[in-house]
């Protein structure tokens, strides 16, 4: 069932242009994510539907439901904001229990809801407090208890996590992505950070420039990137520039010929761009039939799991390259000269 | 930490050096000539026998409360719609309305004073426009609706400011976020904004309420002879009967009201913040 629909929403201010027409449904129980760097217009969007902000062209339904002149108050929706918004001058249960007073809810009912969904979020014992007396992350929890408490039709949130350190913010993603799957929340999420819209999301649209740029999961983003921005913000890329050499062969800047894939129809002498994945590539010559290209050793890293290798291509392209480390291959010194190479079908062809 | 804190300790010292010459120093000889017979010799407290024996001051002490508790009310009710009125204009509107509401600063109290029997007046214009539909004339001058006019008319910005701080603090997320929850005008800004707001209107109030028992020309000049206030009081013994312990006394009276009411406030909830508490 589709919870929320726009139909070619946009918003302009004057001539600037902070959405381009956008289509967009969101399905029950799905978690969407809005991606992209900041100005790209995923806030833009995000309020439009929640309707903080009116747009100049196009309709939002929720449920059914054309709401697009619709104050905020009656659209039935929650939302998470990245500052919490929890008021300072109510205890935990009193911010809670505040949507729920709204809705009239009689005064035991009231506590037994909130006391659960403390329960949910797995902080019974705040219940009293002020917001002030919670750490960030307890106050996230809060914030997504007090939405979740009223089961408004959709969550909203508004890169909640922005605030909070990066292990506390993976340890949350995984906690809202758990509530999400638990509990079949519908949920619409802004972020600009990549890796958490990969964790948690069932489909992404990757905004760029007040546009959608792509839209869907996050291994299609990933895999089938279908321009070089796509590539270029999801994960790390090498994007090499090269002009078409005929069916399934391109020619790089260096003069080297290699075999790719590509969806669309190439012709010939067209400029394109190569999309190699670092850990695609390999720092020794494998088989299947695979494309080998010569480079020189510029310096490498270590970080954990993972060992960066930056190489330049004979030609002077520079290219990443990531391997596992095993604590046993003998790192490679500046200098040294070096074959790299990748399985036929793991280089990519996207639009210059 | 508090060894850093009190580095800088000296910047303050002219400052304190300047109030403790003209104001502690000055405060404690009336302190004393309070407690001390009238020759300035032996330790007495007939001075403040006399006063509380005297149903004069019993008369003005009452005027005084009800005076300065009125034009605070007054004041309130006025400055707070103003201050939200103004918290929600955009910054550059509102720093021109903000000038109208410091105008009230530009003259002297006693110019103000004199401005307002002209228009307060029998004949004054209020009155005259009054006339013109048939309607008046409203005594407003020289009584307690003259004093209150005065008064408010000049304590109206001590009120707008502290609000319009404490208004415009609060992060407008919260009033979002409410307003998605489904909360409607009236329960936000019962509900929210104003709570949020009572520091705010707690400093103001305080404010106010001091300035005015503390007034003097207003009063003297826009009031009649039911609204004398201490410090009319205070300027009656010394100039009229030169009974400086009587005026000393009054001063000690006047200003242990003052903190006795300082205090009050504070203990209020949201009054906290003015003796530095956290109360948000």
């Amino acid at each position: 069932m589709v919870k929320v629909q726009l139909n070619d929403v946009e918003k302009r201010y004057g001539p600037t242009v902070a959405l381009a027409p956008t289509n967009l449904s969101v399905t029950e129980g799905e978690f969407l994510t809005l991606l992209g760097p900041s100005g790209s217009g995923k806030t833009t969007l995000l309020n439009i539907v929640s309707g903080m902000t009116e747009p100049t062209g196009g309709e939002v339904w929720i449920d059914g439901v054309d709401v697009t002149n619709v104050p905020s108050a009656k659209r039935g929706l929650g939302m998470v904001f990245q500052s919490y918004a929890l008021m300072p001058h109510m205890t935990i249960f009193q911010n809670i229990a505040f949507p729920l007073q709204i809705r009239g809810l009689p005064r035991e009912e009231i506590r037994r809801k909130v006391e659960d969904v403390l329960e949910l979020v797995q902080l019974p014992h705040v219940a009293g407090r002020k917001p002030k007396e919670l750490s960030g992350g307890q106050q996230q929890r809060i914030a997504l208890a007090r939405c979740i408490v009223y089961d408004p039709s959709i969550i909203l949130m508004d890169e909640p996590l922005g605030a909070l350190d990066k292990k506390l913010r993976e340890q949350m993603q995984l906690e809202i992505k758990r509530l999400q799957v638990q509990l079949g929340i519908t949920m619409l999420y802004v972020t600009h950070d990549q890796e958490e819209a990969m964790t948690m999301s069932d489909r992404i649209i990757l905004m760029n420039n007040g546009s959608a740029e792509q839209i869907g999961t996050p291994n299609e983003l990933y895999f089938q990137p279908n321009s070089s921005f796509v590539a270029d913000f999801i994960g790390q890329s090498n994007l090499l520039d090269a002009t078409v050499a005929g069916e399934d062969r391109v020619r790089l800047v260096n003069g080297e010929i290699i075999t790719v894939r590509h969806d669309a129809p190439l012709s010939h002498g067209q400029s394109v761009k190569v999309l190699l994945r670092p850990e695609v590539l390999h720092l020794r010559e494998i088989d299947a039939g695979g494309n080998r290209l010569d480079a020189t050793i510029r310096g490498s890293v270590i970080s954990g799991s993972t060992v960066k290798h930056f190489l330049e291509l004979d030609g002077g392209t520079s290219v990443l390259v990531e391997e596992l480390s095993n604590g046993t291959n003998a790192a490679p010194a500046p200098g040294d000269r070096v074959t790299i190479s990748w399985s036929v079908g793991q280089a990519r062809v996207l639009p210059a | 930490m508090t060894q850093r804190r009190f580095k800088t300790a000296y910047f303050v010292i002219p400052a304190v050096v300047f109030m403790i010459a003209v104001y502690a120093l000055p405060l404690a000889g009336v302190a004393l000539q309070s407690v001390t017979d009238a020759d300035g010799g032996s330790w007495s407290l007939a001075g403040y026998r006399d006063i509380f024996s005297s149903t004069l001051f019993y008369k003005v002490a009452w005027s005084t409360f009800t005076i300065s508790l009125l034009s605070t009310t007054v004041s309130l009710s006025l400055a707070f719609p103003l201050a939200y009125f103004l918290s929600k204009q955009r910054p550059k509107v509102r720093a021109v309305l903000m000038i109208f509401v410091l105008v009230p600063f530009w003259t002297s109290v006693l110019v103000k004073a004199f401005a307002f029997t002209i228009l307060l007046g029998q004949s004054g214009i209020i009155n005259d426009a009054l006339a013109f539909f048939g309607l008046g004339p409203l005594p407003l001058l020289f009584n307690k609706a003259g004093v209150i006019v005065g008064m408010s008319h000049f304590l109206i910005p001590f009120m707008v400011f502290p609000i319009l701080t404490s208004l415009m603090a609060q992060p407008p997320e919260l009033r979002r976020a409410a307003s998605i929850m489904g909360a409607g005008r009236l329960r936000i800004f019962f509900r929210i904004t104003l709570p949020l707001c009572l520091p705010g209107i707690m400093t103001g109030t305080l404010l106010v309420l001091i300035l005015s028992l503390g007034f003097f020309v207003v009063p003297a000049l826009l009031g009649g002879r039911q609204d004398m206030m201490l410090s009319n009081l205070v300027d009656f013994y010394t100039r009229e009967t030169l009974n400086w312990q009587a005026a000393s006394t009054l001063a000690v009276i006047l200003f242990s009201f003052a903190m006795i009411v300082a205090y009050t406030l504070a203990r209020v909830p949201g009054g906290s913040s003015l003796l530095g508490g956290q109360d948000r």
